[in-house]
């Protein structure tokens, strides 16, 4: 199956957040009050009910002028994620389309996921059942998998007036990346193309017109060491120690059975 | 197996303090064994019903991991020279605990072996407490960082997955052994009573920790006896 990724070139961006208000119309996800920021930024990061967020940067530049940073952030959606590493129900997984989507029946909400998302994009969500008591879900953007499925655009690429976001062939748009990081090298030296390696790549693929740090990316995220020995090998060999010493004790009950003669234990005792 | 000729005289190897911290630690170990088990593996997810939903697993978790925490401290407060010898003994090691392990899996297996004799805790019982001081530490400690991850630095609160696995791997492990050596196990289960009364046969102690049951007589706790139980030189008793 093709590949697709977002690709976001945040030079474009003017900041309209139209992607903000396109993704909770469609997604039908809750208008969150937030405190002011001290920014013309709305909400402090992605939640569970806000699942893109346009970050504004107030950026001083090398030679000592301000430069107004937009991004549209929401989930990278990892080629290798640590959200689907990590959680115990198979609830956070690959969708057919390599997307990262949480399956809301499966998950119990014990928020894994959010402790081990190197980009802090998972979050819970509280809901309410028919006798009032309180669960909690998993939440963050699914690329708008449905849409896809469906050939559309995700919600957010619909409404992109300045060109800022496309969706398509990931080998495409990571191509595109790269010939408009050399068309904006000029006047952006710092500018770089995100497709971070440790996480296997995203499906996320950015242009930054500064250090992924300016925008409060991680250099070089990954996947956390503790995920990977702790559901690679602390998991697997623990479940085999426990089935070993579950064998050695019915093996002593069946050399017993066997071996044990009466006299020889006699007085024998340790 | 105790043979019927064996005596019923028993004495007392474990304060009613004892008692109820092992007593506690255990229940509060599988209950929180069984209310963690669907995280563990998919294939205990039946239980998340049974627990009365994902919600009322973790908040039955964390009752559970504070009843895990208080077993130590009923020791020290009601027994606190129970206590002291138990570390006292962890401490000391001689060449006769490195000859326990060879005569020991004979034993358990059920061959021949020798008679090594054995203070109040023999080498096993002290690899047994090593294990679980660690895995304890270990998995309380990791459990703070799971419990209050806002408290802690995102770093702390990752590796703490990895060690509440690794301490809860090892320690479920370890105490499969140490459970079937108490209840199943023809020459060692007698002892079992210990951690019901405290109590133990006399012949029992005598035969698996012959330098404390000595150490006792000579401080006239106990009554000499022979080797099926029976006071030496009175009958009966």
């Amino acid at each position: 199956m093709a590949e697709y990724a977002k690709y976001v070139d945040v030079t474009k961006c003017d900041g309209c957040r139209a992607c903000m208000v396109s993704c909770k119309n469609w997604n039908d996800l809750p208008a969150e009050p937030e405190d002011f920021q001290g920014s013309n930024q709305s909400h402090a990061k992605v939640t569970a009910n806000t699942w893109n967020v346009l970050s504004f940067i107030e950026h001083e530049n090398a030679s000592g002028n301000l430069e107004y940073l937009f991004r549209h952030s929401a989930c990278f959606h990892c080629k290798e994620a640590a959200c689907v590493k990590v959680c115990p129900e198979d609830a956070m997984h690959y969708s057919e389309l390599g997307t990262v989507v949480v399956n809301d029946e499966k998950c119990v909400g014990c928020g894994y996921c959010v402790q081990n998302c190197p980009f802090d994009v998972v979050s819970l969500a509280t809901y309410k059942d028919k006798h009032g008591k309180e669960y909690k879900k998993a939440q963050k953007c699914t690329l708008c998998t449905d849409r896809i499925e469906e050939g559309m655009q995700p919600a957010c690429i619909s409404v992109c007036h300045t060109g800022a976001m496309e969706f398509g062939d990931r080998d495409k748009m990571i191509q595109k990346a790269e010939k408009r990081l050399a068309e904006i090298k000029g006047k952006f030296p710092n500018a770089v193309v995100y497709n971070p390696p440790g996480v296997g790549g995203t499906q996320t693929i950015y242009v930054l017109a500064e250090k992924p740090s300016v925008y409060g990316l991680p250099e070089n995220p990954k996947v956390p060491t503790s995920a990977v020995v702790w559901k690679d090998y602390a998991q697997p060999i623990g479940k085999m120690m426990l089935g070993a010493t579950t064998m050695a004790v019915i093996g002593a009950y069946i050399s017993n059975k066997i071996f044990y003669k009466e006299d020889e234990g006699d007085g024998g005792h340790e | 197996m105790s043979k019927a000729k064996k005596s019923t005289l028993q004495v007392r190897r474990f304060s009613m303090a004892f008692v109820i911290a092992h007593a506690v630690n255990a229940f509060a170990f599988f209950a929180l064994y069984v209310t963690a088990l669907p995280m563990y593996t998919e294939f205990f997810d039946w239980l998340y019903p049974v627990l009365g939903g994902p919600e009322n697993a973790r908040l039955l978790h964390r009752i559970f991991a504070v009843l895990f925490m208080t077993p130590t401290f009923i020791w020290v407060i009601f027994d606190p020279k129970g206590f002291k010898r138990w570390l006292k003994e962890l401490v000391t090691w001689k060449k006769r605990d490195l000859e326990f392990f060879t005569e020991f899996v004979k034993e358990l297996f059920g061959f021949k072996f020798k008679h090594v004799r054995q203070t109040f805790f023999n080498a096993g019982e002290k690899i047994n407490s090593f294990i679980q001081i660690i895995t304890a530490l270990i998995v309380i400690g990791s459990g703070f960082t799971l419990w209050f991850p806002e408290l802690f630095p995102k770093f702390l609160v990752q590796w703490g997955y990895f060690l509440h696995n690794v301490g809860f791997g090892l320690a479920i492990a370890v105490v499969v052994g140490h459970i079937y050596l108490s209840v199943v196990h023809r020459h060692s289960s007698p002892g079992y009573s210990g951690v019901v009364t405290g109590k133990v046969p006399a012949w029992w102690a005598k035969g698996h920790y012959p330098d404390w049951y000595d150490e006792e007589v000579e401080k006239g706790n106990f009554p000499d006896i022979d080797h099926n139980g029976n006071p030496k030189g009175k009958k009966g008793a």
